[in-house]
């Protein structure tokens, strides 16, 4: 009878563990950033076309010398979840444009420029937007996918990273938050 | 006998171009094939190094394996990091900075992390020493005499004896 239990009970445990296995789905990939409280990596990339009379020809992101918060959306064209959030973005940048940076990046979408535009004119984007062709400022950001947000704060630290959708209430709480530290 | 002498001469020119440029040619071939084995070695290192980094924007891929733009891109600055005359450890610790340990497809042994490296060794250990436990629990009891009981062993008895 003891017998019989320990076997009923070891046997469960690797029933169990098959099912998590087979049911577990796809990964989760909220992951927390590693640069969380640090100073973001700087980076210049060349703006997209429709916005160069307004913001010159590239777009300097230096920690050190940031003069007010500033928010970074990773996006590429072919993300559906991107075009969801496209307007959300807009918004924040009419609300907010005065007090903080909306930035852009499209990444992971190389030699897509062209798109890249269409995507902008599509949304009437206003805010400034730039391309990572290479994608190797989303590796130095530690990117996971698009589309990422990430909230700096006026000293370049990484106060916190959205991953997936943003909304206009998300957008108000944490730019608010930014706005007070 | 003047065509003989030139003849000659032209021969012990050749002679002398080739032995000026057989050295000239067996450099320039040691280079190359130098030049090759480098380029062997380095492509080797960086899918070696990018075997052990998890493809951040892939399900279950490693750097090495994937062909995701981000991989590529990942495997370029390796070999960029390589030329910088950093070593593998370093090689590394540049993408955890950026990803910390998930990046790893071997998680690091210390920490939390040590659970994955002891766990398995810990329950190897205990089966085996339940296996022989058993094991010896089994062959001991083979080999000891069975205890019958008198009444029992005389039951057998009658009974075989009424079937005869």
């Amino acid at each position: 009878m003891k017998r019989l239990i320990v076997v009923i009970l070891v046997a469960t445990f690797l029933g169990g563990l098959f099912l998590f296995g087979l049911l577990r789905g796809q990964p989760d990939r909220n992951i927390e950033s590693n640069r969380l409280g640090r100073e973001m990596p700087g980076f210049e990339l060349p703006v997209h076309a429709p916005l160069l009379a307004e913001f010159g020809p590239t777009f300097e992101f230096n920690p050190e010398a940031l003069d007010k918060p500033i928010i970074v959306n990773f996006w590429a064209t072919w993300c559906a979840p991107c075009r969801d959030e496209a307007p959300v973005l807009e918004y924040a940048w009419q609300e907010y444009g005065d007090e903080v940076i909306v930035l852009g990046i499209q990444t992971q979408d190389r030699d897509n420029q062209r798109a890249g535009v269409a995507f902008m004119n599509e949304f009437g984007l206003t805010f400034p937007n730039v391309i990572d062709n290479s994608s190797r400022v989303s590796i130095d950001w530690g990117l996971f996918g698009v589309p990422e947000t990430y909230f700096i704060r006026r000293d370049g630290t990484l106060a916190y990273k959205h991953v997936g959708i943003v909304t206009n209430e998300l957008m108000d709480e944490r730019i608010a938050e930014l706005l007070q530290s | 006998m003047i065509h003989a002498a030139s003849g000659t001469s032209r021969r012990l020119g050749q002679l002398r171009l080739a032995l000026v440029l057989l050295p000239v040619l067996l450099i320039t071939l040691a280079g190359s094939l130098s030049v090759a084995q480098e380029a062997v070695e380095l492509e080797a290192r960086v899918f070696e190094l990018a075997g052990q980094l998890r493809c951040p924007v892939c399900t279950s891929e490693s750097v090495a394996e994937s062909s995701s733009p981000t991989s590529l891109e990942m495997r370029e600055m390796i070999q960029e990091q390589i030329a910088l005359g950093r070593s593998d450890a370093e090689v590394l610790a540049y993408f955890q900075d950026r990803y910390g340990d998930w990046i790893l497809l071997e998680p690091p042994k210390r920490g939390l992390h040590l659970l994955v490296w002891i766990l398995p060794a810990v329950v190897g250990a205990a089966a085996l020493v339940t296996l022989f436990i058993y094991i010896r629990r089994w062959t001991k009891a083979g080999s000891q005499p069975v205890e019958v009981d008198p009444e029992d062993r005389d039951r057998v008895r009658r009974a075989l004896g009424e079937s005869q």
